[in-house]
């Protein structure tokens, strides 16, 4: 019986471990796929497309140095840089003391309060009316158009607002019958017990920013102000319709090579920036998770 | 050490928050073309006023990753100076980006003094749009004051016609880009080694296509070659095969061939005969299988890899020496020709439909209000005329010459200045927008001929495949333009499309009872109400009898 319950459940293992190692390989081939795309040199894809192994000695940068090359990519670089850093500052600096008064549950009219962030959870107002309030606040061109509206994230405050309220009420009490006031309640004892989550937000709105790609073009009229992003799918917009660009504007690597090499570029900030957070992002978006 | 770090953290996201605030302030400081001259600029003909006029423009870029113009670009200072006009023009993304961007400009009555339309289906629509909620103004008065770009740019009644709302002209149509540039090419190395001709009929079509995909025409001794290449665009089939659909006279969606008798194309029987040749070509397998799923780039892809022998294709983006350098290094000895149209059994031979994708500029509503409309036309008649080669090509001297014929050359001119060079093209963003109107020393310039460097071949591609496709014989489809799609829109393209597809790919039968049913599935879906609604339209635009 023993023996019959250990087959079983070796069987069971053996399903288990194939069925994840299914599901790893369809999430690692198409990203195997994109990542070969954009190291295949052109002669080897004018020749035969994209393989699906490419011997190493074949590989080529020649997409990322058209791309990071080009004139207009420092520029791009460094106004992303910029928006991702503000946005993330100037979020964090909204949403922590949103959430931390939240997260009080003496706070007066708390619950009308937590009504109407909801609201503007469940009914978003609508492009049209943003452009207006962005357009009337004069903001047109500038980075806070990009960065104001979704300055405050409801999704994020909630998950923020679990987490402080998970914490020790005595440590806060403590803290006051010291003398400290609310800010500094908040500042000296809840954000250095915060770190996970801290840096789990703040990694949710970075990658926000990072990604913002339909704000610029619809409030950034001066290109020089424009975001990685659009660079990027400009550049591929002129590649793919390159019977329009006459001057050989590429030459040395295929559209698909440009394509798979954008999204990477896109992607790698986000990676080197997740392994440091780590063992801090698992335990922030399990907040909210377990009610004791 | 903490306070420190805090302190300095502080100071750079302060430092940041403040430097990005100030960008645009900076930059649209920064972008005023020059402070006005200590010594007043000579006084022109025209009275200019006393304060330059600010104009914004709008416009899609020629060559879009290449950037704008830097804030310097000597054109700034000379609109200033000699049109007293201070320009500010926007990149903006073509398709639904532009779109979109458009529209929010346009919801908040902010759209700028000057603009491109810009549409991912129909521009017309999106100008009627605009004309319906009074956001933009008729335009005839223009024409008066700048007769020389009407002359060369807004010289097409019919386009005219079709910006036009209750007697008023209300868009600027700007000329198509090189029109009738794609057509019917064959590869003639393969013609060559297998003896064979140019197919002149849908049979020989067939039979052409079977030896390239069976007789091994690259000579590799392998089973890698197929007859035709395509994919669809358009719709049913899309334009990829019109070498098929011209023969028996029913290219695309409606019948312009016929006036007496405009109806959908698939009201036709030559259409069910088209039909039927589609599907002898699939089931004889000589088309690349993954067509109705393949991409532009995947399709220019494969004809780069020799994949197949006959195709459909822009002439550009053949000849083109970025384009076509793939191909010379893969087959030095290969070789594309074009090909007339094949005739069908009645005799008809039609190349391909000729839309005219025209592009729309419009002046708005408010810009009328603040006086600016003759600044706008000051603007495109100097483009058109002392600013033509400035915008379109860069300065004579430095970024090219002309020769005895008024013909650009680039002799004696830096590689890296030249007006063809990559560095050079933020300085001609405009040139595809405003600028070029399609003379032959303009398209010369644009796709001149060269010798391959691996084949050593001579491209011309304009003697050889643009001047050859436009004489053909194309059917003249402007006024597609004026069809709204039917109520049933989504649902009745679904259907049409599919319907054509599922015949074709033989997971349905093509006979004469399921082809009634295809056409009584359109019709339960509106077809009739469509091309009674689409008869009308053309009818109050004097383009149908």
């Amino acid at each position: 019986m023993l023996r019959m319950r250990t087959r079983g459940g070796l069987a069971f293992q053996i399903g288990i471990a194939a069925f994840l190692l299914v599901a790893l390989l369809i999430v690692l081939i198409p990203f195997w796929r994109v990542i070969v795309t954009a190291f295949v040199p052109l002669d080897v894809y004018t020749h035969e497309g994209v393989p699906f192994f490419l011997s190493p000695a074949k590989w080529s940068i020649e997409a990322f140095k058209q791309l990071m090359t080009h004139s207009q990519f420092p520029r791009a670089l460094w106004n992303s840089i910029v928006i991702t850093i503000m946005g993330v500052a100037i979020s964090m600096t909204l949403t922590i003391p949103l959430a931390y008064g939240l997260s009080t549950r003496d706070l007066p009219g708390r619950k009308l309060i937590m009504g109407l962030i909801l609201f503007t959870y469940l009914f978003s107002p609508g492009l049209i009316p943003v452009y207006l309030l962005i357009t009337g606040m004069k903001l047109t061109n500038n980075y806070l158009a990009i960065i104001l509206p979704p300055a405050v994230s409801v999704y994020n405050t909630l998950v923020m607002t679990s987490f402080f309220e998970e914490l020790p009420v005595e440590l806060k009490e403590a803290a006051r019958l010291d003398g400290a006031n609310e800010l500094q309640v908040l500042w000296h004892v809840i954000i250095p017990l915060s770190k996970p989550i801290l840096l789990t937000i703040g990694l949710f709105y970075a990658v926000y920013f990072w990604n913002q790609f339909f704000t610029p073009i619809l409030y950034l009229n001066k290109n020089e102000l424009l975001p990685l992003p659009v660079l990027l799918r400009n550049i591929l917009i002129s590649s793919s319709l390159n019977e329009y660009v006459e001057y050989n504007a590429f030459s040395t690597s295929a559209v698909e090579s440009l394509k798979a090499a954008g999204v990477l570029i896109t992607m790698i900030p986000m990676l080197l920036v997740y392994p440091w957070i780590q063992r801090y992002f698992t335990k922030g978006t399990l907040v909210g998770g377990v009610k004791e | 050490m903490k306070k420190w770090k805090l302190l300095i953290v502080t100071i750079l996201v302060t430092s940041l928050i403040l430097s990005a605030c100030a960008t645009a302030t900076e930059t649209m400081e920064a972008e005023q073309p020059g402070e006005p001259e200590a010594v007043a600029p000579e006084p022109e003909e025209e009275e200019m006023p006393a304060e330059p006029v600010t104009i914004t423009l709008w416009a899609q870029a020629t060559v879009t990753e290449s950037g704008p113009p830097p804030n310097d670009w000597i054109a700034y200072d000379i609109i200033h100076d000699e049109l007293g006009i201070d320009l500010e023009y926007t990149i903006i993304p073509p398709a639904g980006d532009g779109e979109t961007k458009l529209n929010a400009a346009a919801a908040a009555n902010d759209l700028p003094d000057l603009f491109q339309i810009t549409s991912t289906t129909n521009g017309r629509d999106n100008l009627y749009t605009y004309y319906e909620l009074g956001l933009i103004t008729p335009v005839d008065d223009m024409f008066a004051m700048m007769p020389v770009r009407t002359e060369n740019h807004y010289n097409n009644q019919l386009l005219l016609d079709l910006v036009s709302f209750d007697g008023s002209v209300y868009g600027l149509p700007e000329p198509p880009i090189i029109p009738k540039r794609e057509g019917f090419v064959i590869r003639q190395d393969w013609l060559d080694a297998l003896d064979l001709e140019a197919p002149t009929t849908p049979e020989e079509l067939l039979d052409v296509a079977v030896a390239f995909t069976t007789q091994d025409p690259d000579g590799n001794g392998q089973d890698d070659t197929y007859g035709i290449g395509a994919f669809i665009e358009g719709p049913g089939l899309g334009r990829r095969f019109n070498y098929v659909f011209g023969a028996y006279g029913v290219l695309d969606l409606w019948n312009f061939i016929d006036a007496d008798n405009f109806a959908l194309n698939v009201r036709d029987p030559q259409y069910y005969e088209a039909m039927q040749t589609m599907i002898d070509l699939v089931d004889a397998g000589v088309i690349d299988p993954d067509w109705p799923t393949l991409s532009k780039d995947e399709f220019r892809a494969r004809w780069k890899q020799g994949r197949f022998g006959i195709m459909w294709e822009d002439f550009a983006a053949l000849t083109n020496k970025s384009n076509y350098a793939p191909f010379d290094e893969n087959f030095p000895e290969g070789s594309w020709t074009p090909v007339p149209a094949l005739t069908g059994p009645e005799g008809e031979a039609y190349y391909g439909l000729y839309e005219g994708n025209f592009q729309i500029f419009a002046v708005s509503q408010r810009a009328a209000d603040e006086g600016k409309i003759e600044a706008i036309a000051r603007l495109l008649e100097w483009i058109a005329t002392d600013g033509y080669y400035l915008l379109g090509f860069g300065e004579e001297g430095a970024n090219f010459n002309l020769d005895e014929n008024g013909f650009l050359t680039l002799d004696g001119i830096d590689p890296e200045q030249a007006y063809n060079a990559p560095e050079r093209q933020p300085f001609t963003q405009l040139r595809n927008q405003l600028v070029f109107y399609n003379t032959l020393a303009e398209i010369s310039a644009r796709y001149p001929n060269y010798t391959t460097e691996v084949s050593g071949k001579l491209m011309t591609p304009i003697d050889t495949f643009l001047s050859f496709f436009q004489a053909q014989d194309w059917v003249e489809g402007f006024a597609k333009k004026l069809i709204q799609p039917p109520e049933t829109g989504a649902d009745f393209e679904r259907f049409y499309n599919e319907g054509l597809l599922q015949f074709v790919l033989g997971q349905k039968e093509l006979t004469p009872e399921t082809w009634a049913e295809y056409l009584a599935g359109l019709d339960n879906l509106g077809a009739k109400e469509y091309e009674e609604a689409a008869t009308a339209v053309l009818k109050d635009a004097g383009m149908l009898p």
